[in-house]
């Protein structure tokens, strides 16, 4: 364990900036701007600093802090990381002060839009660290209302159904994710003798095979809707397309990975037994929703639809990683988290900046203005080629990884998902033919190129982007352990492990 | 030298990073400083490979595979993969010709693109594809190669819609990025089913050691080769993937002559000859090369007779010499695959650009039918062409008889006849499609207006060294004795085995000679100047024959409405369902909840009464419930 | 020789004392002249205080019963008298605000406040079925007569409707009464918890007793089918009134029925449990989905108090301590927050004018931010999204639910939760995204706005640290048989 208790601080310091900015009234709003950027800026130094105590080739759990919270309840700040979690709290910190940057245009209400920020980014980070079941839902249902508020508030015209739509979609997901906790922690009462919602003490519970099915469900349903798995997805493109960049950005680099985290976290980690039943149905829906989500984005003529449908796609790429339960797969599934978070946030934001140039999102009002911003569009393109997965940018490699690892388990679907490649091009090329290319719409001609500012907003995450895609060792090395003991669990209760797992030490009866 | 190959790659990347950073700064005015830049990076990296080269040759044959590592690229799960190198006589051959044609193109682009308002960029995307092309045929595993084949295909989508406000080109590039994308995508199942198999991207291990075969089952290895076959069929334009190539044309000429003549167009032959010992293993696999070959070959040569357009016209012509090449691939003779891609690379770059300055003389007018006496006005390019032509057309003793037709001698050798006989009939086509062009563009009377002016001499230096090429490197690489490049190639491909079936090879030259001027001469009956009234007339789209050349036997045509109507209607008739069924359930719960509560105020009336009866109704509920309890 | 009754008045010190206060209060406001409000408002609170005082006194007493097993001296009872007089002083104090604005005062709302008062402490200390009526009884007639207050129209035929209705819920309760007298021989609730384990009691005729008390005390805490009266009186009575009762009834009540369900009846707990389960399922679904669509603040409020009943019933099937620490928390989550719900539309209303439809809260956030973000955290306490108390208490339900095996119930429950979480933030939404419309009534002055700040800080506090007082909570949780 750290001297250092790094992973309370990147929670907490995030919050530091919040009373400043809800209390003292009289705040300048460029000062609130600086105070936001200031505290992201801080969280993001923070979260290296944990990131260089991070152990390389540990599998299992560090820098893990317990303190009891509300024994009277069984609530206890048990926080901890491993290489499921390390890169998704890094790209979090990392995309926090570029969005704050994104929206230094905002003018109105930058007191509160601060706040908001500030406060999501310390409940998502949390959502990403807690091991305590209940302190994880705790973040997981609080990153709502934030989320809800900027949306609502900063978002375009139908923001106010979009926002209700994604609050009551979550929070109807949700409810059964709370009553299988609640279920558990139960069950631990009555096995244990005492209340907990210890992610390490629950994973040792006795369950039925019908109970761990049960739950299992309840917790995926949960998580499936964040994700989002096909069919569950419509509140992603109203809530994506509403809400302002800031919104888009995190939504779709660190908002939607709580799903799939979620997943490899407790789904996996409780119920391994059910996770293998239901493991290929999973992985069907996970293709559905690669092949329907492309073709559905190829139809949409609003760029944020579009952006947001290939989302849709790429997270079931995640899910089919993840419920493959091979090595290379998994690897690639969380590897791909964070690639997607890179890339879909950066088409947010370049598009964003374009956005505020033009304020409208119909492609077919669009069209030439690489004419006039080649810089932007350029910018744009790398997004997009990343997304499409050119190798040598980071997507690549996950979805590389992610199908040879399904290919290995089960061909049929692999070679099905894999058209999703070819489809991923075509909407985005299409796209970016009809709206950047072509004849210039006069009305456009004298739109600015991309500012020194907004450059230098893009150019680390392309720089993110090249490394991970040209020498992806250094991220892979901190993930693969935990993803390699996780497959290695999951392989004993496998078809063939079942039978072996009546006699295993673990105690998970199958 | 080998050591430093790295460099190979390296300073065309540089070169091409630091264009499209900082070359607007250079590229002011009338001096192309970005032009020369990137020629200067393309000229060094060609020094590089070529004291490879020479370094190479004086190692005894059997060490001429070397590998470098540069650093280590993918490690997880089992995966690992270390950035290597390999340099033995293919690749370096590859890396030559890249390099050297590369330079010489780069060095007319630099004319050419003169008048464009960002060169940097156009010389940035070119130098980048250099770099991208390089390393695929540098690679030392399949997964670097896919990485350079991958990124010729961006760079070709760039270049293709480097004039993105041309509809068509930018169309033009998309197009050819999906339909590539389809066997790239085919070439990477390959990947996977070889990873499962081998555990392994390394081409030692995959292919095997110094032509040792690999140990794998034949079914297995059927699988892989006709997987990579998609990703070559993809990438060299064959049937029925080769939609994308004749409207690439739209990008600019320096363009089609390096990327879909010279070079990244010929990847798929390289990777077939790469991982000839995988295709070896299966018949299957094999036949279905030659197959591809044939049919691209007759095809291609067919759908270039009925072109109007000179670059289109080339393009169809390319898809068929590529043709030949498969052929000869699937045929086992990969030292003559590969010597005419060599000259391919020469006397097709030659052609393109020479139309090249026929653009650039008559402001990109191309039409054949708009065109004519060209001889007059520009001489050189006349000539130039001319010399193209010829090596092309394969006459002795052009570099086109040394490779095309050496694939139809050893053919007819080996007693495969059926390729022999069709070969031949493709060798007349060819003669037949580049002499129409060279009739109907060069001589005659001009049917344009104005004058066009003679290219500038940085656009007509590096022709005359093509022209040399196409017109000699034939006989150099077939008869100097050290540089012979099949007996250069043989620690890689293995020898050719020359059976002894058929005629005698004397007989041989003389039936293909009487062939090619077969084909020039029905060329020179229908397309004379005398008659160019019968075909200058021509609409675009004509019925019969000739209309079923023009339009390429409309493979294009239907792909186009498969995918144009039906595909489209089918996504839009997808996309209504997400809105209307699964949407329309989400907020159809949502409208039912608000209807359920409006039903309130019915009961909810404000009647004391209903408040009491409804209150009564609750109470005796629970007492009924008491009483079934009890 | 027989020694007379012992008459230990100190155990029911809190209830004499706000009696008394009450008593003192009417005289006062029957011969004062009826200028001055002030010294009514503040001799109230001093009442209340010493009232409050008086219980935390009792806190270490043994448990026992006292005066003829008539009231019960416990942990609970003192929980719930302080949480009474916490809400009473809020009430006092939001009334008299209300009242300030209007020409002609109205005093004896202070000596009603008071009599509810002292009869909802009655109500919590009860020890004997006969007594839970008797509190029942005195704190309805106090509420019907505070509804009508302001004899408007509405606010009189609002009355006019929970007086019949009352009515009939107390004929409900005396037959319960009546019931549980004929099973087991006595009114007596830890008589009857002892009568019903042994064999003297008639479980049958048990049965029913407890149910119909469940009807007549389900009636005041609004649980469906028993609430038809809410929406109309919430809507009707004078905010602080409904911000009174909307949270006094309920503590009061419902610590009552955990002597009934949990001592009184205990050993029928298996019978009961379901019906209750059912009860609270009901109300939790009905409450919410009908407050959908309500276009008013007080009337939706009122129909969420129906589910907020229904999400308290559901820590009823689990009869042991932590159901009974768990409704406790939940409680007083849903008093701090629906009295600041409440108090906010007050102001936002424009105090005696009540216009509280939904056009007054639009653009909110623009012309207070204040009251705008103080009537947001209320609300989301109420919808349980964290970090509010309303979460924690939630979680707290739940879980005793579950524990009891009624997890089914419970996702119900948490279903219902997203069906409020929609009415509750479409009025967040309404403050905060929208445009401001018509001019502005609210009343702007600081001090109410600082006093409302108190719950809205208290809700946040216990959301983020409920074991500050679960533990304690869980000590009142245990009850003597």
């Amino acid at each position: 364990m750290d001297a250092m208790p790094w992973l309370t601080l990147v929670i907490v310091v995030p919050l530091v900036g919040l009373p400043v900015l809800a209390l003292w009234r009289p705040i300048t709003d460029d000062a609130a701007r600086w105070v936001g950027m200031a505290a992201t800026l801080t969280t993001f130094v923070v979260s290296i600093g944990m990131l260089a105590a991070f152990e390389t080739g540990q599998a299992g759990l560090q820098m893990v802090s317990k303190h009891a919270w509300v024994e009277s309840v069984g609530l206890s700040w048990f926080v901890g990381v491993d290489g499921f979690s390390i890169w998704l709290v890094v790209v979090t910190t990392f995309m926090f002060p570029i969005a704050i940057a994104a929206s230094w245009k905002v003018e109105h209400q930058v007191r509160r839009f601060m706040a908001m920020s500030l406060f999501l980014e310390s409940v998502i980070i949390g959502a990403f660290l807690s091991l305590d079941l209940l302190l994880f839902f705790l973040f997981f249902e609080a990153l709502l209302f934030p989320t809800y508020y900027i949306i609502g508030v900063w978002g375009s015209k139908r923001r106010i159904y979009a926002a209700t739509k994604f609050l009551l979609y979550t929070m109807f997901g949700s409810a059964f994710l709370l009553v299988g906790i609640i279920y558990l922690s139960v069950q631990a009462g009555n096995q244990l003798g005492s209340i907990t919602f210890d992610l390490t003490v629950l994973e040792r519970l006795q369950l039925s095979a019908g109970q761990g099915r049960w739950l299992f469900l309840a917790f995926f349903i949960g998580f499936a809707v964040k994700v989002p798995v096909w069919p569950l997805h419509t509140w992603l493109p109203d809530a994506h397309t509403e809400a302002p960049t800031m919104g888009s950005v995190v939504l779709a680099a660190i908002l939607l990975k709580t799903g799939p985290y979620g997943m490899l976290r407790f789904n996996l980690d409780l119920f391994p037994e059910a996770s293998r039943y239901f493991g290929d149905s999973i992985m069907v829906l996970a293709v559905i929703g690669i092949i329907y989500g492309a073709i559905v984005a190829m139809m949409q003529t609003d760029i944020k639809r579009l952006i947001a449908y290939s989302s849709v796609s790429h997270m079931g790429l995640i899910v089919l990683g993840i419920f493959a339960f091979s090595a290379e797969s998994m690897d690639g599934a969380v590897i791909q988290m964070v690639n997607h978070g890179l890339s879909t946030g950066m088409l947010f934001l370049v598009f964003g900046m374009l956005y505020e140039r033009t304020h409208t999102r119909e492609i077919a009002e669009l069209g030439g203005i690489v004419q006039v911003t080649p810089w932007l569009a350029g910018a744009y393109v790398v997004a997009m080629l990343s997304s499409i997965g050119l190798p040598g940018l980071n997507n690549f490699v996950g979805e590389f990884l992610v199908l040879l690892g399904t290919f290995s388990i089960d061909r049929a679907l692999a070679s099905i998902a894999i058209v999703g490649v070819i489809l991923s091009a075509v909407y985005m090329l299409w796209s970016y033919q009809r709206a950047f290319q072509g004849p210039l719409e006069p009305r456009w001609s004298s739109l600015r190129d991309l500012s020194w500012r907004e450059g230098a907003l893009v150019a680390p995450i392309v720089v993110a982007m090249l490394w991970i895609g040209l020498h992806p060792a250094p991220v892979l090395e901190r993930l693969r352990p935990t993803a390699e003991q996780v497959v290695v669990r999951l392989d004993r209760f496998g078809p063939a492990g079942i039978g072996v797992e009546a006699s295993d030490t673990t105690g998970e009866a199958p | 030298m080998i050591d430093l190959i790295g460099l190979v790659i390296a300073i065309p990347l540089v070169a091409a990073g630091v264009n499209m950073l900082a070359g607007k700064r250079w590229s002011r005015g009338a001096g192309q400083g970005a032009g020369w830049f990137a020629t200067g990076a393309m000229a060094a990296s060609f020094v590089v490979a070529l004291g490879a080269l020479l370094q190479l040759l004086s190692l005894p044959a059997t060490e001429r595979t070397q590998v470098v590592t540069v650093a280590e690229w993918i490690r997880a799960g089992a995966t690992s993969v270390s950035l290597d190198l390999r340099v033995d006589p293919l690749s370096i051959t590859m890396a030559l010709v890249v390099t050297g044609v590369g330079s010489l193109i780069h060095l007319y682009a630099i004319g050419y693109m003169e008048h464009d308002a960002r060169p940097w960029r156009f010389f940035g995307y070119m130098n980048l594809f250099c770099a991208f092309m390089l390393a695929l045929v540098l690679a030392n595993d399949f997964l670097l190669l896919y990485l350079g084949w991958e990124g010729v295909g961006l760079c070709s989508y760039l270049l293709i819609g480097f004039w993105s406000d041309r509809p068509k080109a930018a169309r033009a590039a998309k197009k050819a990025f999906i339909t590539t994308r389809v066997g790239d995508v085919l070439l990477m199942l390959g990947l996977f089913v070889m990873f499962m198999h081998f555990g392994s991207f390394e081409f030692d291990t995959v292919l095997g050691r110094e032509g040792s075969l690999p140990e794998i089952a034949t079914g297995t290895a059927t699988a892989i080769s006709l997987l990579l076959l998609g990703g070559a069929v993809g990438k060299s334009a064959q049937l029925p993937l080769h939609v994308w190539l004749p409207d690439a044309m739209a990008g600019p000429t320096p363009v089609s002559a390096l990327i879909h003549a010279a070079t990244m167009v010929t990847a798929g032959v390289y990777l077939v000859v790469r991982s000839h010992t995988l295709f070896e293993i299966s018949e299957v696999a094999l036949t279905a090369v030659a197959i591809v070959g044939l049919s691209g070959a007759l095809y291609g040569g067919l759908a270039s007779i009925g072109q109007y357009d000179m670059k289109r016209a080339l393009a169809y012509s390319t898809m068929s010499q590529l043709g030949f090449m498969f052929l000869a691939a699937g045929l086992g003779f990969y030292p003559i695959a590969i010597s005419l891609l060599v000259a391919h690379a020469f006397y097709k770059a030659l052609l393109f650009l020479a139309s090249g300055n026929v653009m650039h003389g008559l402001h990109d007018e191309i039409d054949v039918r708009r065109l004519g006496g060209l001889r007059a006005d520009m001489p050189w390019t006349a000539a130039l062409f001319a010399a193209g032509a010829l090596s092309l057309s394969g006459l002795p003793p052009f570099s086109g008889f040394f490779t095309k037709d050496a694939i139809l001698e050893v053919a007819s050798h080996d007693g495969v006849v059926w390729a022999y006989v069709l070969g031949s009939l493709g060798a007349l086509i060819s003669a037949w499609y580049i002499a129409r062009l060279f009739f109907q563009a060069f001589m005659g009377r001009r049917r344009y207006e104005g004058h066009a002016h003679e290219a500038s001499s940085t656009m007509r230096a590096p022709l005359v060294v093509l022209a040399a090429g196409g017109l000699f490197a034939g006989i150099v690489l077939a008869f100097t004795p050290e540089g012979r490049l099949a007996t250069f190639l043989e620690p890689v491909l293995g020898p050719i085995e020359e059976g002894h079936a058929g005629p005698s090879t004397a007989v041989l030259i003389a039936i293909s000679v009487a062939v090619i001027f077969a084909g020039i001469a029905i060329a020179w009956r229908l397309y004379r100047p005398a008659n160019e009234d019968r075909w200058i007339s021509f609409p675009e789209r004509e019925p019969g024959m000739s209309g079923a050349l023009g339009r390429a036997f409309y493979v294009d045509d239907l792909y186009g409405w498969v995918v144009g109507t039906v595909g489209l209607r089918g996504a839009a008739a997808l996309t209504r369902f997400d809105r209307t069924v699964i949407d329309g359930a989400v907020n159809g719960v949502g409208r039912l909840a608000t209807w359920a509560s409006g039903l309130a105020p019915v009961w909810q009336s404000g009647k004391a009464r209903r408040y009491a009866l409804s209150f009564l109704g609750g109470g005796a509920a629970l007492l009924l419930y008491a009483v079934v309890r009890i | 020789m027989i020694d007379p009754p012992r008459v230990e008045l100190w155990a029911i010190l809190p209830v004499l004392i706000l009696f008394g206060g009450a008593l003192v209060s009417l005289l006062g406001a029957a011969f004062a002249r009826r200028s001055e409000q002030a010294p009514f408002a503040l001799f109230t609170l001093a009442a209340i205080a010493a009232a409050a005082a008086s219980a935390l006194w009792l806190w270490d007493r043994e448990p026992t019963t006292v005066l003829q097993g008539m009231a019960s001296v416990d942990r609970l009872a003192v929980v719930g008298t302080l949480v009474l007089c916490g809400i009473g002083a809020y009430g006092t104090y939001l009334g008299f605000h209300y009242f300030e604005r209007d020409e002609h005062r109205r005093n004896e709302l202070y000596a009603l406040l008071l009599f509810a008062l002292g009869g909802m402490a009655l109500l919590v200390a009860a020890a004997d079925l006969i007594v839970v009526f008797l509190a029942v009884e005195v704190l309805s007639l106090a509420l019907y007569v505070l509804t009508a207050l302001t004899f408007r129209r509405g606010p009189t035929e609002a009355a006019m409707k929970y007086f019949l209705l009352g009515a009939f819920a107390s004929a409900f309760l005396l037959y319960g009464v009546a019931m549980s007298y004929g099973a087991a021989g006595t009114t007596s609730i830890q008589g009857l918890a002892r009568a019903l384990v042994g064999t003297t009691g008639n479980q049958a005729l048990a049965l029913v007793g407890a149910l119909l008390l469940v009807v007549g005390l389900g009636f005041k805490l609004s649980l469906v089918p028993f609430h038809m009266w809410t929406p109309d009186v919430y809507q009707g009575a004078p905010s602080p009134v409904t911000a009174f009762m909307s949270a006094a009834t309920k503590v009061a009540v419902f610590v009552a029925m955990m002597r009934v369900l949990f001592v009184a009846f205990g050993p029928l707990q298996w019978d009961l449990a379901p019906a209750v389960a059912v009860l609270s399922a009901v109300s939790m679904v009905i409450g919410s989905v009908l407050a959908i669509a309500q276009r008013d603040v007080k009337r939706m409020l009122a129909y969420s108090s129906v589910s907020q009943a229904g999400f308290t019933l559901a820590a009823f099937v689990s009869p042991n301590r932590a159901g009974i620490a768990a409704a406790l928390f939940y409680l007083i989550a849903y008093s701090a927050a629906v009295i600041g719900a409440f108090g906010v539309v007050m102001l936002i209303s424009g105090g005696i004018q009540e216009q509280t439809g939904f056009d007054r809260f639009r653009g909110l956030a623009r012309r207070r931010p204040v009251l705008a973000g103080l009537l947001t955290i209320f609300l989301l306490s109420l919808a349980g999204i964290p970090p509010t108390a309303g979460f924690a208490a939630k979680v707290l339900v739940f879980g005793a639910a579950v524990n009891a095996g009624y997890w089914p119930l419970v996702l119900i429950g948490a279903l219902a939760t997203v069906v409020g979480a929609f009415f509750y933030l479409r009025v967040v939404a309404m403050m905060t995204m929208q445009e401001p419309q018509g001019d502005d009534i609210s009343d702007a002055s600081p001090l109410p706005q600082l006093v409302l700040a108190v719950p809205a800080v208290s809700v946040v506090v216990l959301g983020i640290v409920p074991g500050v007082i679960v533990p304690l909570l869980q000590e009142a949780g245990v009850l003597t048989w």
